[in-house]
């Protein structure tokens, strides 16, 4: 019993009292449950084949205008003849209908019924009138009067004289007719004996209360049955960028391949983004398209780097001790202290390099925010981030420049084959492309090493080979989110963010 | 990265071979010379090269040359020979020694002019004036007819207005100043000589003009024709050294193209300089030890291979033995500085993919920086609290950091070369960087918690780049219901987490609502900010709910926190 709800229960108690059959409306009076209640109960029960439903058409009568009107005053006719009892049984037609107050709408009518039904005879010719009878009510009154005093009744359910009387008004035209469907409920022999067995209704709650856990009173209720596959509200996770994710997982893995985290500032010195890198100070990538300048102070201090800048300096002009040739040109120093945004990531190798923490051998990495001036569009951005780094050691060569970029393209970029092209940096040589296949891309260009030149490393007084290598992880990440708009990284639509798996 | 436009057919006519017309297989070719193909249609093949050192690569016959090596048709160093001298003298004017000291020359007789060889001369003119010779200023080239010129040449000073003659693609005469102001040359480059009182010019005996360094040629005798036979080419610019590399690579092209070479004679009127015979032919003696290409490669390469491998890349090898190598280097390889330049040819001829990677064997322990572990555990803190991390840039504007956030100007770091009007300068704070990314959302799901550690710059005389990088913790929490109590009970959360004691001071600050907006203290220092939005600044948003945030320095949360986490 415990799988009917309350409203099924309660409707059968109501149909069981009720003899078994009952109209829907006196089961909701019954019951004090809603129509809709009574109606979703006579679903679930027909369901479970405990109650049919009958469903009957019928007939419904009321007043219109015109029928209102007579029942309010009286017939025409009974009108008529009760001003010609008043005045004597006999009179000209006119001052009847004048006495009785009937318009010249109404006095016809009066006069024809009045004739029909015997109640009076009219004389043409003189224009006179003269009662015959004055019955009390009759049938079409009283039915006129039960009209207006239910509003509307039900055909099908009068008695035989008021039915006959009917189709009298019905043809008065003063009748309105309307279809009316009966909806009653009954047992069906199931049903009965469910009913037979006994039904007690207990009370149904939607939410369990603190105070009926308490005091134990839940075992006295029953808790509503839930649409489980109902669809509901929305809910987003906190989540982590998903670029920022991916950089998280490719520091780990080089962290697991012996890489320290290296950190640098965002504007640098023109010391650090190239000088030291042996990039000439009138290479075309030094000029307003290629970097961004810092407008004021146009110059920071390089007063802790004397040695080394005159090192660079000298490098620059001659070669120095490095043995080579050098550019060939005036360095300048005040050019040197030239604020830039780091245009790439190998200045904070150039610093690590010079800093007491170096540790050799060393593996170092960092992923830095750099800057260029560039229109930003579905494949470029003007502020982007780089990883580079290096590996400082004694015997490194071309082998170990290889390896490490194999080793990267395999654990990191998850490549399916992998290809080495001559490439060039103005601070390494020799130096090496990365060219890696994946299955579904093609091959694409992944990253570069090389040894950084002797101009490069000789002047900061480093004396082992130094492996400088950079991976493009905005690719890789844009391969991996299977996104080709580079926009996205920085993106700032939230339904994108939010929408986004986590795998 | 320099693009070359070449003739498909002119480069396989000068190897001797076909080349495949498939991209990829071309680029394997190609990466020899770090080249890669960038347009291949019909004859039009556009080659990007990496290296922007080899300057004697950007023309056909250059990578021609370079290629021969590698494919094993011509190894060596090509004998580059010049036939005789040709005549011609060039006297220079002392004036010049401050405005454009160097000049080279060469003449070049019975070159096959055709269509192709012009539009590849020219471009190679173009190439070297715009970046070797860095937009003309360090060097420029000029190519005249030499058979309408009456040598000696005087390489000389004129003043703007003395001047006449007919410039390239004009028909009358214009003086030096004219030139300036009217032909596009002279638009463009006119900034480089206009510092002067005398420009430099360039006549014949006859006092007829052959141009006007570095601006433009003359029209009559600087313009080469399908019917020229022989050509004078001139370099001038400011460096020496530059000046006559320039001219040794444009007059190999045109030796390459079936011309004699022969020499000119510079006299200098200012001491010191040596090379006053060009072209600058000789080629430059390398000695480098087999240990030090073992060194760098890593290789056990025996002489004999050292040897065939570095004239694959065109070097000349008179002398090798067990520990040396003398290396002849060819003048057009200005890329050359230190040994380890050549090396890195003995490794490209040897082909990168035959030599075997190791990884290398150095014990070293990795590890994230110290600053990492701290901003991880902000953000699983944040990511706990239901905030959606977001990633925005470090470049603003003053507009998004202040008039939109109802504050004033207090000053930022501008950049003196922005390229987009909304990226000017660094931000200073976070905050406005998460309200433009709300105000681009208004049309997503409510409420919305985002949040960003982020970095941003500030002034700093004390620091030698005169800024100092901030990095800070900012977060947002909009919603029509949205409010100060529950931005502060974040707040309690994230830093009792990590362990430290804060204070709030009643303050005002214009972007948040006067009475509802506090500075947030550790150990009595300023930390960070928080507050109610201030509606003007929803509207300046076009928000339309309520907004609290909070803004703190995550260098003051390190340095409260307990050594051990950071």
């Amino acid at each position: 019993m415990s799988e009917l709800r309350e409203n099924e229960l309660k409707t059968l108690i109501a149909l069981r009292d009720a003899g078994g059959r009952d109209s829907v409306d006196k089961i909701v009076e019954t019951t004090g449950l809603a129509h809709a209640g009574v109606m979703r109960a006579a679903m679930s029960l027909g369901e479970k084949d405990l109650v049919k439903s009958h469903e009957t058409k019928r007939t419904k009568i009321n007043l219109n205008n015109e029928g209102k009107d007579y029942a309010k005053n009286g017939l025409p006719e009974r009108r008529l003849i009760k001003a010609l009892k008043k005045l004597g049984g006999e009179a000209p037609i006119d001052t009847v209908t004048s006495e009785a107050s009937l318009d010249k709408d109404l006095s016809p009518i009066a006069l024809g019924w009045c004739a029909t039904k015997g109640w009076a005879k009219v004389e043409r010719k003189t224009g006179r009138i003269r009662l015959l009878s004055e019955p009390p009510e009759e049938p079409d009154e009283k039915l006129l009067s039960a009209l207006d005093r239910e509003g509307s009744l039900i055909l099908e359910e009068l008695e035989k004289e008021p039915r006959e009387t009917f189709l009298l008004l019905k043809r008065r035209k003063i009748i309105e007719i309307d279809e009316d469907t009966l909806r009653e409920l009954e047992l069906t022999e199931k049903g009965w004996r469910t009913a037979k067995r006994g039904l007690e209704v207990v009370e149904e709650i939607s939410q369990l209360t603190p105070e009926l856990i308490v005091t134990g009173l839940w075992r006295e209720t029953n808790i509503r049955k839930y649409n489980i596959r109902a669809p509901v509200a929305r809910v987003w996770p906190g989540k982590k960028h998903p670029y920022l994710m991916f950089l998280d997982e490719v520091k780990e893995k080089l962290v697991a391949f012996g890489f320290k985290e290296m950190t640098g500032p965002i504007v640098e010195l023109s010391f650090f983004n190239c000088d030291n890198l042996y990039m000439p100070q009138d290479h075309p990538a030094r000029e307003i398209h290629d970097m961004y300048f810092i407008k004021a102070p146009t110059h920071g201090d390089l007063t802790s780097y004397k040695q080394i800048l005159n090192n660079v300096k000298e490098t620059h002009e001659n070669g120095w001790k490095t043995g080579s040739r050098g550019w060939g040109y005036k360095f300048s120093t005040r050019e040197a202290g030239r604020l830039v945004l780091r245009s790439q990531t190998t200045p904070v190798s150039v610093r690590t390099l010079l800093s007491k923490e170096l540790e050799i051998p060393g593996k170092y990495f960092s992923i830095a925010r750099c800057y260029r001036p560039d229109v930003v569009d579905k494949t470029h951005l003007t502020e982007f981030n780089q990883l580079e780094g290096i590996v400082v050691g004694e015997g490194l060569t071309l082998h170990e420049l290889l390896g490490i970029l194999e080793k990267f393209a395999l654990e990191i970029a998850e490549a399916d084959e992998i290809r080495f092209n001559p490439g060039y940096f103005p601070f390494t040589e020799p130096s090496v492309e990365l060219h890696a296949y994946k299955e579904g891309y093609g091959w694409m260009e992944f990253g570069g090493s090389g040894i950084f030149r002797p101009e490069v490393t000789l002047p900061l007084g480093i004396n082992v080979p130094v492996l400088a290598w950079g991976l493009g992880v905005e690719r890789l990440f844009m391969m991996r989110a299977g996104i080709d708009d580079i926009r996205y990284l920085f993106t700032q639509d939230l339904d994108w963010l939010r929408q986004r798996g986590m795998i | 990265m320099p693009t070359i436009e070449i003739d498909f057919e002119d480069l396989e006519c000068l190897l001797g071979v076909d080349l495949p017309r498939d991209s990829e297989k071309l680029n394997g070719i190609l990466s020899y010379v770090k080249g890669e193909v960038k347009l291949l249609e019909h004859n039009e093949l556009h080659i990007e090269l990496q290296d922007t050192n080899r300057p004697d690569l950007w023309c056909t016959e250059g990578v021609a040359r370079a290629l021969k090596g590698f494919l094993n048709i011509e190894k060596g160093l090509k004998n580059y020979r010049v036939a005789g001298s040709s005549g011609v003298e060039v006297h220079v004017d002392p004036k010049l020694k401050e405005i454009r000291p160097y000049i080279a020359c060469s003449v070049v007789k019975g070159v096959q002019v055709s269509d192709t060889l012009i539009r590849e001369i020219m471009r190679l003119q173009d190439k070297l004036d715009e970046t070797y010779g860095r937009h003309r200023k360090r060097t420029s080239i000029g190519l005249y007819e030499f058979d309408l010129i009456t040598p000696p040449l005087r390489y000389s000073v004129a003043e703007p207005r003395e001047v006449r003659f007919t410039p390239l693609e004009f028909e009358e005469e214009l003086t030096l100043e004219e030139i300036l102001d009217k032909h596009p040359k002279g638009i463009e480059y006119g900034h480089i000589v206009r510092p002067y009182s005398v420009w430099p010019i360039l006549m014949d005996s006859k006092h007829d003009v052959l141009s006007f360094p570095p601006i433009i040629n003359s029209n009559d005798l600087g313009r080469l024709t399908e019917n020229t036979k022989n050509v004078l080419i001139e370099v001038t610019g400011t460096a020496h050294d530059t000046v006559l590399n320039a001219l040794t690579i444009i007059t190999l092209s045109l030796a390459d193209r079936g011309g004699s070479m022969y020499s000119a004679k510079i006299h200098y009127p200012y001491g010191g300089i040596k090379e006053t015979r060009t072209p600058r032919l000789k080629t430059e003696t390398l000695k480098i030890t087999t240990k030090e290409i073992k060194t760098v490669l890593g290789m056990d390469l025996k002489p004999q291979e050292i040897r065939d491998l570095l004239e694959r890349a065109r070097f000349g090898v008179p002398n090798i033995h067990e520990t040396e190598v003398t290396v002849e280097v060819p003048r057009y390889r200005v890329d050359v500085m230190h040994p380890v330049d050549v090396i890195e040819d003995i490794a490209i001829a040897y082909d990168l993919n035959r030599v075997p990677p190791r990884w290398p064997q150095l014990s070293t322990i990795g590890g994230t920086s110290p600053e990492g572990r701290l901003r991880n555990l902000i953000r699983e803190v944040m990511v706990g609290l239901g905030f959606q991390e977001v990633l925005t840039f470090t470049m603003s504007n003053s507009d998004t950091l202040f008039a939109k956030m109802n504050i004033e100007n207090e000053g930022v770091v501008e950049v003196a070369n922005p390229k987009i009007l909304s990226m000017t300068c660094l931000r200073n704070w976070l905050l406005p960087s998460l309200m433009e990314l709300l105000s681009k959302n208004t049309h997503v799901g409510y409420p919305q918690r985002i949040f960003e550690v982020g970095y941003c710059v500030t002034s700093d005389e004390d620091q030698e780049n005169k800024t100092e990088d901030v990095e800070k913790l900012a977060s947002i929490t909009i919603h029509s219901n949205a409010s100060f109590t529950e931005m502060k009970s974040l707040l309690d959360a994230v830093l009792l987490n990590l362990g430290i004691q804060y204070e709030l001071e009643e303050i005002e600050h214009k972007s948040f609502v006067d009475g509802r907006v506090g500075e947030i203290a550790i150990n009595n220092r300023k930390a960070g900010i928080i507050g109610e939005v201030h509606p003007k600044v929803l509207e300046n948003w076009k928000l339309e709910n309520p907004a609290a945030a909070f803004e703190i320095s995550v260098d003051r949360l390190r340095e409260a926190t307990h050594p051990q986490i950071s």
